[in-house]
């Protein structure tokens, strides 16, 4: 600034050009139509260009903002996207006629939706993990069931996940019966494939074929009658050779399970209160 | 081979006939110049001449603000508000940087009036070219306030600085026996 004070001081003759100069485009300006509304518009565009450039400034200076705004609402929509797809996909989803059939076995009943959350396959012992506990009104042995037919049945019960023991299961027995003849057996799984089971103490006088729907017999409290089970892939004979036992081409494909439905039984606790009453007098007798 | 030399001019007369020359040549713009146009582009700027024999004794604002004045001057009679003053202010600038451009190498320059007798006539008539044409070029560009229109306007140019010359030689034809007296 000195300088500066110090170079006018010296060349003074400097400032009164420029102040002349001023005074006259003022008077060019402000006396002469044309060059007036020529500098009127250059300067407004010049005001623009710099108003523009401050814009833009202040913009990119916000683009930290407007990032994490738009990193916020793109992972909303996306969640939003996957939740609606799921709708779409459940709304318009040609169901088969073993899932119709399902459905309407089990229209009586309350049905608890639920997604496996882990299913550990691979080993004799598998079990599933499910995203229904208590809270939800989960109780063990209550029966699962998914698209292709049973699944398994809860073994516990956590306040908001359950673990269920699944047909491929070496310890699983569920109670079924070939369809149309009311011979009943009990499923059990061998331990080797995850697409089939065999069902045993099937009477050898009973007609069966190949290519026969096994079902649940209801004879238990955890599934009712006629859930879809698998169909008959081979018939043979049972370690004792008293009876047949059934190979059987489950419904439900394990290694690719992940909607399933828990059935809330209404009658349950009522034929689990009767079972432990006749247990009581039968061996009290 | 030397410059002539120069006797003392008395400050009064001095005075006087710089303010005579201004209004004789503001009157000459406005009652005759203003309305020639030969050919349709060559318009006499002769006011341009007060700066051109402005001694280099004087201070640079001086030039600055004669050429100022005269312009202004000129822009009331003619009716060019700002035109006439803006480029003769620049012009006011230029003068005492333009002089000794053509000013002979041993001359005083604080003392050095520029003239045809001065400076010899190809000294003087090319600092009064050098000047005029610049008064020429920022009164029609500003008068244009364009570039779009260059050619036309440096015809213009050339050719209202071309005829203004004329004007300074006759002026100086007038003025250099008063020099020599």
């Amino acid at each position: 600034m000195f300088y500066l004070l110090d170079f006018f001081r010296k060349n003074s003759y400097l400032l009164l050009f420029l102040v002349l100069e001023t005074v006259s485009f003022i008077l060019l300006f402000r006396f002469n139509h044309y060059q007036g509304s020529v500098w009127l518009s250059s300067a407004n565009e010049v005001a623009a260009g710099v108003q523009n450039l401050y814009t833009g400034i202040e913009r990119y200076t916000a683009l930290g903002q407007v990032n994490e705004r738009l990193t916020s609402e793109n992972l909303r929509l996306q969640m939003e996207n996957a939740r609606l797809r799921k709708a779409l996909t459940q709304a318009t989803h040609d169901s088969t006629l073993t899932e119709r059939l399902l459905a309407d076995h089990l229209a009586g009943y309350d049905l608890i939706p639920a997604t496996v959350v882990s299913n550990m396959v691979g080993t004799r012992h598998n079990y599933l993990v499910i995203d229904r506990g208590t809270n939800h009104g989960v109780r063990p042995e209550m029966g699962v069931v998914g698209g292709g037919g049973i699944v398994g049945i809860v073994y516990l019960a956590g306040a908001n996940h359950a673990l269920v023991i699944p047909v491929t299961n070496k310890k699983s027995s569920i109670s079924c019966r070939i369809r149309g003849q009311n011979y009943f057996g009990y499923l059990q799984w061998d331990g080797k494939s995850l697409l089939h089971a065999a069902v045993d103490d099937i009477p050898r006088y009973a007609r069966v074929k190949v290519g026969d729907v096994v079902e649940t017999s209801g004879y238990s409290s955890v599934f009712p009658p006629g859930l879809f089970v698998g169909r008959i892939k081979g018939i043979g004979n049972s370690a004792d050779g008293q009876s047949y036992r059934l190979n059987v081409t489950l419904g439900t494909d394990f290694a690719r399970l992940s909607d399933v439905c828990v059935i809330a039984t209404p009658y349950k606790a009522e034929i689990d209160t009767l079972r432990s009453k006749a247990d009581e007098d039968l061996l009290g007798e | 081979m030397f410059p002539p030399k120069l006797y003392p001019v008395p400050v009064l007369q001095t005075i006087f006939s710089r303010i005579a020359w201004f209004a004789a040549l503001i009157l000459l713009q406005a009652l005759v110049c203003s309305h020639i146009h030969l050919g349709g582009y060559a318009i006499p700027l002769p006011y341009v001449y007060l700066l051109c024999i402005l001694p280099m004794a004087a201070p640079r604002w001086v030039f600055i603000l004669t050429g100022f004045v005269t312009g202004l001057a000129a822009d009331i009679m003619v009716n060019t508000p700002g035109m006439a003053a803006a480029s003769m202010t620049a012009c006011g600038l230029l003068a005492p940087m333009v002089c000794p451009l053509f000013a002979p190498t041993d001359a005083e320059m604080d003392e050095f009036r520029p003239s045809a007798v001065t400076m010899k006539w190809s000294g003087f008539l090319s600092y009064a070219a050098v000047l005029t044409l610049a008064h020429c070029i920022l009164f029609f560009a500003i008068e244009a306030f364009t570039l779009s229109l260059w050619p036309e306007m440096a015809l213009t140019c050339l050719a209202s600085a071309a005829l203004t010359m004329l004007f300074i030689t006759a002026f100086e034809m007038l003025r250099k026996p008063h020099i020599k007296g």
